[in-house]
């Protein structure tokens, strides 16, 4: 192919490796490729749970571009579908509100259920006329995409053919299956967004390692040192790191968050920090969880979207306020880092950068899992040729 | 103007969903042509459907009777 870039030198031994090429943070052709053959074709994050929290609730969201829906259907079962009418392809939903009973499209009132059937198609034979040979309502249902929900994160698959979302994740979910639990939202006060001018891959990659934490995050090196940190790394599937130091933060009067119920007691004092790949950061605590979900916007333009939950539903206001703050002020601390490097990548010469053998695993563990991703990806439409 | 169009296009400029289904369903009930009478039954039916309202029963009732709607979606 015409823009192929050289990601052989990608997948060598972290000693002998180069990071990926500068086209891949700024070439939108790349991004277009990496579309298809990093997000698409896996479990990505879309939203999350708690956008929808009752029943009836739709959330319009574009995922790269494709107009999605996100809903809570009759049983309380979140569904995707893309956000487009059978009919002409009218954008059905277009702000976020509750569906009282059937989504009618505001066109030629086409009306669907919330678990996506096609249930009205008024006039389709003529006026008054409400059916048609031609028209088999069973095979016009509104176009789903596959979904799982994992600790409240909507997970999609655009393609269709990832691999069960347990298969695909099952380490994981093992992993952390003392957080896989009810977790509630903390709500308004915790959620943010942060709008970051780099390539969504930067995040990861620097969310998944603790090399940048004395430097970048000094206020953690008072009781969280460098040598307090382990990295994660499951070859082909995730990354990241994690503490034995975890400190768990207290109001005034010296309380904390309730811890999760019937955890191991390896969480009295660890935390974990893990980018699951393609576009999901998340962290676990005795008493807290956070999800950062990116949405690439373009080759140089990615938003976060922060949620953080907690071990039970009623949790006092103000100390979860502090929290939001604390985690904002320590992702605020990363926004330089990773414009930089995306900067740093317009620069010809530049080549994917060295890791540092023993620091950088986690880190090249994600460059290794892009590039395998793209070399099926290149591969199957070399064949397909 | 009728009055009963005066109230419909009032109910459709604000959006009175409820409405819309009541004077359709008027509309239906004051006409003698059955293709009058179900095109704006299929009006109050749609607008029931995206309210969740239980008139959406009955009203489909009434197409099908006519062959308008299948009794079972």
């Amino acid at each position: 192919m015409d823009n192929a870039t050289n990601i052989n030198v990608v997948r060598r031994p972290i000693h002998e490796a180069n990071g990926l090429p500068n086209a891949h943070y700024i070439d939108p052709s790349i991004f277009d490729e990496e579309k298809h053959a990093v997000l698409f074709s896996q479990w990505a994050g879309f939203g999350v749970g708690a956008q929808v929290p009752e029943i009836g609730d739709v959330v319009p969201q574009t995922f790269l571009g494709i107009p999605l829906l996100m809903l809570r259907d009759k049983t309380g079962k979140v569904r995707v579908f893309q956000n487009t009418c059978r009919h002409r392809g009218m954008i059905l939903v277009e702000e976020p509100r509750k569906i009282e009973g059937a989504i009618r499209c505001p066109y030629h009132s086409w009306c669907y259920s919330t678990e996506g059937r096609l249930i009205s198609t008024p006039h389709v034979g003529g006026p008054g006329q409400n059916t048609h040979e031609g028209i088999d309502r069973t095979l016009l249902g509104l176009i789903e995409i596959r979904s799982y929900v994992w600790m409240d994160i909507v997970w999609i698959n655009i393609s269709g053919d990832a691999p069960e979302f347990l298969d695909a994740n099952g380490e994981l979910v093992a992993q952390w299956a003392d957080f896989d639990k009810p977790l509630f939202h903390g709500g308004e006060n915790s959620t943010f967004q942060l709008a970051l001018d780099c390539n969504w891959k930067l995040a990861v990659e620097n969310y998944c390692e603790s090399y940048h934490l004395p430097w970048i995050h000094p206020g953690l090196n008072s009781y969280s040192r460098l040598e307090d940190h382990y990295h994660i790394e499951v070859p082909e599937k995730y990354s990241g790191q994690g503490t034995w130091v975890y400190r768990q933060l207290k109001d005034d009067a010296g309380n904390t968050f309730p811890d999760f119920a019937d955890i191991d007691e390896k969480w009295d004092t660890a935390a974990e920090y893990i980018s699951v790949f393609p576009n999901v950061l998340m962290g676990v605590h005795r008493d807290h969880t956070f999800a950062i979900i990116l949405t690439p916007e373009g080759p140089e333009k990615t938003i976060e979207n922060i949620h953080l939950y907690y071990a039970e539903p009623k949790t006092d206001a103000d100390l979860r306020a502090k929290n939001t703050e604390q985690w904002k002020l320590i992702f605020n601390e990363d926004i330089f880092v990773v414009e930089g490097m995306q900067r740093g990548r317009h620069a010809p010469q530049f080549d994917g950068g060295r890791f540092s053998p023993a620091m950088d695993g986690p880190t090249h563990l994600f460059h290794d899992w892009v590039a395998s991703k793209l070399q099926i990806h290149r591969n199957t439409k070399m064949a397909t040729k | 103007m009728n009055t009963l169009d005066h109230q419909l296009l009032e109910a459709h400029s604000a959006n009175d969903t409820a409405a819309l289904v009541t004077l359709y369903a008027q509309a239906a009930d004051q006409t003698d042509n059955i293709n009058a009478a179900c095109f704006y039954l299929t009006h109050a039916y749609v607008f029931a459907l995206e309210r969740g309202d239980e008139a959406a029963d009955v009203l489909r009732e009434r197409l099908a009777a006519h062959g308008r709607e299948p009794l079972q979606d």
